[in-house]
């Protein structure tokens, strides 16, 4: 079962929906009936992971704010005001953080009434409008109503494209690790496209490594760094990419928290499931793996004795990715956790440099592990 | 060695009663100014009550206490006693003229082998006080009594004198009054100390208008405050009734007066005769017990035998308990009204049914007050026999229970604005030391403490959660309000036409 992307709504389309949800509370107080709002919430039992398409909403089991309580009146009273704010924005055409969503509960009279103490508070409303306004049967993403997230992740290669500033920008020229991606990557306008591959590098350090050793342009391929776990906006852009027809390759350590970065880009997450266009069902994890340590034709065989003893927290990370179902239900990296349980040992990408080569033959080894690697998932490298 | 056993007869000196008494004045508390002070203050007060109650008035106590001595301007800290005159009025029977030096100026005047509750135990406080007055200023006490019925009064100027025991009337007048007043106030001079004993003497005050709120007290101070209790309860406690000593309760020189003084002919009609709740079965079934012929006359004991019969009235088991009519609670009503002097939210006490500690009966009322003008915290009143018990708390029995309450059960804690009352009435209070300050742990009375707050706990605790529902429920309603006049602001801005919660809460 594939699930295709819906049509992106527009933003008259949002406003509208802001305005009918406010008119149907008015007059639901109005009447002198205490508002219940529906929506589907983010538990296990909503969500199912398809290995095609990565966390997808059931919508089986509706929760219900409801208004006579005390707690969800302050929920819906910090829905008004939050719906009122994004309306006022989008009419102007402005966006907003979630930092500036918060501050603007810091309002003397809003502050008054709704006493929010921690930006947690105001992001939760933030998912909770996201899976209150639907369009078409769908979560409106937050983007779409101006809430965007500060940009996380670059992306370097022959790419030329033109985000919301309206400017044209190649990739490989737009700064030291590239293009900063947009905040929102489906809105981007993507003009020409002039590589076989994309490779998401989990470590910025790497990820510079291989753009100054020329790797991008050796090997026709884009180099995104994620900064860490990677972002909504980071996310859409690899979806956005392999909807070009762009395979998408991961580096990450080898570690469980990595398969669960991997993961995230592969199928978005269970909390997440309800914004449509953030998995990438065709990424491919490259490496680094099991194999490249521990198997008789290991890449990094040579290497085995750089890799360090798994903590506390990344044993029980493991334990715990035995329960992630995008984990648990793929056999690649199903494998790949069960091996680190068993071995008890991680490895990270800075363990190249452990070969101790120059870097003329260092570069040899990136080209050759990215090749090779990349030949074993069916991608063809320059 | 030699010459202190055969030291002449002359130097050893017989002392009176009252001399001996003030040279070991510490057993009764005198033992400092600022000590003495208070303890005068406080054995006047309770002759006092213990004479309006005895006539079956309610109490109308006037305490003046005047420094006489300059306050030292320069002197901040007074160091030094100084002198006062303590004047305690009360509107007892009064005293009839004859019996004036010899109730005020002689100490023990009387014994009578009978039981009651009583505050004090020798009756000699208030004596003391007055002989600490006389031996530290040298000034005479003055006496003005009246009774009810009676058109004139007595004014007696009198002073002990301490080593024959015997009062020395200085003057004496008769004085006009209204046949409706009666009472009597004493006035003497004695040294203390005001500014060590302040704290103690106004909360002794303070305590005693708890505990006996059915008298109203006045407390002139000599920092010219006036500390009034008005009366909150309008009738007296039952009185006790005197009752004969029961067995289990009596010592070998108590019971060897009682041989003696006795006029029965026979051991059996002795015991039925001097002992409470001893019948003739029982009284057979002692002698028995203890191989005594109930024929045999009192007169023939001898000491051993005397010791003998002691010691198998302490161990046989026949006796029924001891009579609580000589006992004279508080009861529930009186303490609840005392309680309310603490303007507490909430009230609740319990009266334990009588029990016994060595032959004596005792009953313990227990109170627990929450809320209202309460201090956070607990707070722990101690009384015996209707005296507050002021020093020593954290050595106190109650002390012990309250500190092994968990008030987690009852749906309260340690900082909730608290207050504890504890009272016991015996013939023997089983106080811990001479001083008389505290109670000590004996296991009859901590049990009957124990169980009467954990009862009055769980009526608080009750209560308390009753109100705390009311004002979460009140809070919920204050604050749904005002979340959605908030939402019904933003609508009306929002939709451009007004949005109103009339309906929503009725008006509100």
């Amino acid at each position: 079962m594939a699930v295709q992307d819906s049509p992106r709504v527009n933003r008259e389309e949002v406003l509208d929906m802001i305005n009918h949800v406010l008119e149907t509370l008015a007059e639901t107080i109005e009447d002198g009936a205490f508002p219940e709002i529906g929506y589907y919430g983010s538990s296990k039992k909503n969500v199912r992971y398809l290995p095609e398409d990565g966390y997808v909403p059931l919508n089986e089991r509706p929760s219900f704010i409801d208004g006579r309580k005390v707690e969800s009146a302050k929920t819906i009273a910090s829905l008004v005001y939050g719906l009122t704010r994004f309306k006022e924005h989008l009419t102007q055409g402005m966006s907003m953080s979630l930092r500036d969503f918060y501050y603007m509960h810091k309002v003397k009279h809003v502050q008054d009434v709704l006493k929010i103490s921690d930006q947690s508070e105001t992001n939760r409303l933030v998912n909770l409008c996201e899976r209150i306004l639907r369009i078409r049967g769908e979560s409106v993403p937050r983007e779409e109503f101006g809430v965007v997230s500060s940009p996380k992740g670059t992306f370097y290669g022959d790419v030329t494209l033109s985000d919301l500033s309206g400017k044209r920008i190649n990739c490989s020229q737009a700064g030291e690790y590239g293009w900063f991606i947009s905040s929102r990557p489906f809105d981007v306008v993507i003009h020409e496209m002039n590589i076989d591959a994309a490779l998401l590098v989990e470590k910025e350090a790497m990820a510079r490594n291989l753009i100054e050793l020329g790797l991008a342009e050796e090997l026709r391929v884009g180099i995104g760094a994620l900064f860490g776990q990677p972002g909504r906006n980071m996310r859409a852009w690899a979806h956005r990419l392999a909807d070009e027809g762009v395979p998408v390759l991961v580096l990450v350590d080898m570690s469980p928290w990595s398969l669960r970065i991997f993961t995230t880009i592969k199928a978005n997450s269970i909390e997440l499931a309800n914004i449509r266009g953030l998995a990438t069902p065709g990424a491919r994890l490259l490496g680094l793996t099991t194999d490249d340590f521990w198997s008789k034709d290991g890449m990094l065989a040579g290497i085995e004795h750089s890799l360090e003893r798994m903590t506390k927290s990344d044993i029980l990370c493991a334990q715990q990715n035995k329960k992630i179902p995008a984990i648990s239900q793929d056999p690649v990296l199903r494998r790949e956790n069960e091996r680190l349980l068993k071995e008890q040992r991680k490895g990270e990408l800075e363990a190249f440099k452990a070969f101790g080569l120059p870097v003329r033959e260092l570069r040899k080894l990136y080209i050759r592990y990215i090749r090779e690697k990349a030949r074993r998932l069916d991608v063809k490298l320059l | 060695m030699q010459a202190a056993r055969h030291a002449p007869l002359t130097d050893v000196v017989e002392l009176s009663v009252s001399a001996w008494f003030y040279r070991n004045r510490t057993i009764a508390g005198f033992d400092n100014p600022a000590r003495s002070l208070y303890v005068s203050v406080r054995e006047l007060v309770e002759n006092s009550l213990d004479a309006c109650e005895d006539a079956g008035v309610l109490p109308d106590i006037t305490v003046d206490l005047e420094r006489v001595s300059p306050k030292r301007a320069n002197n901040r800290i007074e160091s030094e006693p100084q002198v006062f005159r303590l004047r305690v009025q009360d509107n007892g029977i009064g005293i009839p003229r004859d019996v004036i030096p010899r109730l005020i100026g002689k100490m023990l005047s009387g014994t009578k082998f009978t039981l009651r509750q009583s505050r004090g135990t020798f009756g000699l406080g208030g004596s003391l006080a007055l002989l600490h007055g006389q031996v530290t200023t040298q000034q005479p006490v003055e006496v003005v009594t009246g009774t009810a019925g009676a058109t004139e009064g007595t004014r007696v100027v009198m002073r002990l004198d301490i080593e024959k025991n015997e009062p020395v009337v200085i003057e004496e007048e008769r004085t006009i009054k209204s046949p409706d007043e009666h009472g009597t106030a004493i006035a003497f001079y004695l040294e203390g100390d005001w500014l060590r004993s302040k704290r103690k003497i106004v909360e002794y005050f303070a305590q005693t208008s708890i505990i006996v709120p059915y008298a109203s007290l006045t407390f002139r101070a000599p920092d010219g405050r006036t500390y009034t209790y008005p009366r909150v309860f309008h009738s007296l406690p039952r009185p006790p009734r005197e009752m004969r000593p029961h067995p289990r309760g009596i010592d070998v020189e108590t019971l060897k007066s009682m041989v003696t003084n006795t006029r029965k002919k026979t051991l059996l009609s002795f015991m039925t005769s001097s002992f409470q709740r001893v019948g003739k079965t029982t009284a057979s079934g002692l002698l028995r017990y203890a191989g005594f012929d109930p024929e045999m006359p009192p007169s023939q004991l001898t000491d051993e035998d005397l010791v003998g019969l002691m010691r198998a009235m302490a161990s046989y088991n026949g006796f029924m308990i001891p009579s609580s009519d000589s006992l004279s609670p508080a009861g529930e009503e009186l303490l609840k009204a005392g309680l309310q002097r603490l303007n507490p939210d909430f009230v609740a006490v319990s009266q334990r049914a009588p029990s016994v500690h060595e032959g004596h009966p005792f009953i313990v009322e227990v109170g627990v007050a929450y809320g209202g003008q309460l201090e956070p915290g607990m707070r722990l009143y101690r009384f015996a026999n209707r005296i507050p018990l002021l020093y020593d708390e954290g050595s106190d029995v109650s002390t012990r229970v309250i500190r092994e309450l968990n008030l987690k059960n009852y749906g309260l804690r340690p900082d909730d604005p608290l207050a504890f009352l504890v009272h016991i009435c015996s013939t023997r209070v089983p106080y811990k030391t001479v001083g008389k300050e505290y109670i000590g742990d004996v296991d009859a009375v901590r049990r009957e403490i124990q169980l009467g707050l954990m009862a009055c706990l769980r009526r608080i605790g009750e209560s308390v959660r009753r109100k705390h529902r009311a004002q979460r429920q009140r809070k919920r309603e204050d604050r749904l309000l005002r979340y959605y006049t908030f939402m019904a602001c933003i609508l009306s801005d929002a939709t451009g036409r007004p949005v109103s919660t009339t309906r929503l809460f009725g008006g509100a």
